[in-house]
């Protein structure tokens, strides 16, 4: 049996051959130029003295959490009514709404970006329609409600999908069968559907939460100078002071957060399923 | 009492027609069965009463009670479905105890009910588990504990058994048919399989075509079949085609004359159909006065109890024929030529 399993073993090999050239290989020299003084010579860890000594990163590391924990919240609350909204349309409705909600894919992040100070804007239309009853203008641009807008606006489908799987899994017998027992809307879908559903919104969440601490233009371009995030960070030492160990460091920082939070999730109950567990 | 009544329920979709008007009461403590092959519209029916599905004409009472605009939630009823529906992400007692929470029930009461009717169904020791960790049949049990637990007014189920192997599914029928008689459950049961609606049922209606086709027990189905579908799905038949020869005599296709019975009035030169039972018939010429008809030997079987004999009639009708085996009559070879014959009053006359 696991001798069958790993027949087919080769299909994978370009695949691995391709990430371990451009991504392990690449991951472990910043790994190293992390641990290594700045000449690239002897083994040092002043690099990451420096950072954690430095109340800059103390500033963005915090932005970063609270940033990307916000537009997940955000995201959630949004994608999950959508995803049930959509789990219960018939298949052929809903594969046209599903396109509206991949639109968000079609452009580039950085086009998106620029879309949203126009309408975010002082003058932008939100604002202007704002004007027109008397009402504004709401700062939205360049701060943290600009970043969150951004952001959600493009992580909103990483959330709908994993749900709207895990929605539309569950066999609609059960929600029968409930609903004969006498169970009423609200206790089914407390009660049922959503339980059933937390894998689901466990992968999503995960998702999300990576993508965004990981953001970059958003940010840079739709935020002001309180919402810099690592990877703004990361692109500040190398371009602005070319202090590649500082940027190496950050990268090692940034992405042992990342799995430190991978991990978190998982241990959650219903977070199981993303490290393959059975948890239903 | 009558627990449940429709009065000329139907449902159409557009012009198709998935019930024809139907009448139907179901009595306390009776087990009904809905029969028939699949499209015949016994699911159709089954939800209507449970009211998953609205119908276009006619009323469902339960108890008394016109429910026919009536969500599912408040009609008081259980139901078994053939996939279990037990949720995956509750233990045994927590799926159980779930109708019973509904009804508000205070939290010791709660366990002492479920722990019985584990008891009932004769799996105390799951109680903890997930559904996942039960075999089919334990999960049936489950499913009919968790109805039976709330004593909703009627069971519903929805060919529960479909899922599960055929000895596990006779060893259940006999277990739900025991709960049933125990416990005076009312119960409404879809199936398409024949032999389990014979086991367990007190009356059948045999659907065919979005219609009831017959309705009642299962030796009246059996015996007095009163068309050739009836025959033809309950048990095995020979149905021979033959045209009326006068009072109590038909004439078969072969030109042979034999005596039958029949309810209805024959006239004469009408086409009918013969209903012989295989083990009606006999492979040797008996007496009472009995109808003998000549055939040729095409091959026979063995299976246990029972030894198939397929014969054709001089004419070329083909006919079954089942005997006991005793392990002592000398099976008959291909070929050989052969008298068969049956007790005056065990051939049947049903409508062409």
């Amino acid at each position: 049996m696991t001798q069958r399993r790993f027949k087919t073993a080769y299909f994978v090999i370009p695949a691995v051959v391709f990430m371990i050239a451009v991504y392990a290989l690449p991951l472990a020299g910043v790994a190293l130029q992390s641990v290594t003084d700045a000449d690239g010579g002897s083994w040092s860890l002043a690099g990451y003295r420096d950072i954690f000594s430095s109340t800059l990163f103390y500033k963005v590391a915090w932005s970063t959490f609270t940033i990307s924990l916000l537009s997940t919240t955000v995201s959630l609350s949004l994608a999950f009514p959508l995803a049930y909204f959509l789990s219960k349309q018939r298949p052929k409705v809903r594969a046209v709404l599903m396109i509206f909600v991949l639109v968000p894919f079609w452009t580039s992040v950085l086009v998106k970006a620029f879309a949203f100070t126009i309408l975010l804007g002082q003058s932008g239309i939100i604002n202007d329609a704002l004007a027109f009853f008397g009402l504004g203008p709401l700062p939205l641009l360049f701060n943290k409600a600009g970043v969150i807008v951004g952001m959600s606006h493009f992580l909103i489908p990483f959330m709908v999908f994993p749900i709207l799987t895990s929605l539309m899994a569950q066999p609609p017998e059960l929600r029968r069968a409930a609903s004969i027992m006498g169970a009423g809307r609200l206790r089914i879908f407390f009660r049922i559907t959503l339980p059933l559903c937390l894998p689901g919104i466990m992968t999503g969440t995960l998702l999300v939460l990576i993508l965004s601490l990981g953001f970059f233009v958003v940010p840079a371009l739709l935020g002001g100078r309180q919402d810099m995030m690592l990877s703004n960070l990361v692109d500040f030492y190398t371009r602005e002071t070319l202090n590649w160990q500082a940027a190496s460091t950050l990268a090692v920082i940034l992405f042992s957060f990342a799995m430190i939070v991978a991990y978190t999730l998982a241990r959650v109950p219903g977070g199981s399923s993303l490290l393959g567990g059975q948890d239903r | 009492m009558v627990k449940v009544q429709l009065n000329d329920v139907e449902k159409r979709y557009g012009p198709t027609v998935a019930l024809a008007p139907t009448n139907l009461s179901v009595t306390e403590g009776e087990f009904l069965t809905l029969l028939g092959p699949s499209g015949s519209g016994k699911t159709t029916l089954l939800n209507i009463v449970s009211g998953m599905t609205e119908p276009t004409g006619g009323e469902v009472w339960i108890d008394g009670v016109d429910v026919t605009n009536v969500p599912s939630a408040k009609r008081g009823l259980g139901m078994v479905f053939q996939s279990y529906a037990l949720m995956p992400h509750m233990t045994i007692f927590q799926n159980i105890a779930f109708p019973l929470q509904i009804r508000g029930l205070p939290r010791e009461e709660i366990r002492r009910k479920v722990e019985d009717v584990l008891e009932l169904v004769q799996l105390p020791h799951v109680a903890g588990r997930k559904p996942k960790e039960l075999s089919g049949g334990q999960q049936q049990r489950i499913a009919l504990a968790r109805c039976i637990v709330y004593d909703p007014s009627i069971i519903l189920m929805d060919e529960p058994l479909g899922a599960l192997d055929k000895k596990l599914r006779e060893q259940m029928q006999l277990e739900i048919k025991r709960l049933q008689v125990q416990l005076g459950i009312t119960m409404l049961y879809v199936t398409h399989d024949q032999e389990e609606a014979m086991t367990m049922s007190d009356r059948i209606i045999l659907m065919n075509n979005g219609s009831a086709e017959q309705i009642g027990t299962p030796n009246e189905l059996y015996f007095q079949p009163n068309s050739s579908f009836v025959a033809d799905f309950i048990g095995q038949s020979n149905l021979l085609d033959a045209t009326v020869a006068g009072e109590d005599r038909v004439r078969l296709v072969n030109g042979e004359i034999i005596t039958v019975r029949h309810d209805a009035p024959l006239s004469h030169g009408q086409s009918v159909k013969v209903l012989l039972r295989p083990e009606v018939l006999h492979l040797r010429e008996i007496d009472a006065g009995g109808n003998r008809l000549d055939a040729t030997i095409r091959g026979s079987v063995i299976s246990g109890s029972t030894v198939k004999h397929f014969l054709e009639l001089d004419g070329g009708t083909s006919v079954l024929v089942e005997e006991l085996s005793n392990g002592t009559n000398a099976a008959p070879a291909p070929g050989d030529r052969v008298t068969i014959s049956w007790s005056v009053g065990q051939a049947r006359v049903l409508p062409a």
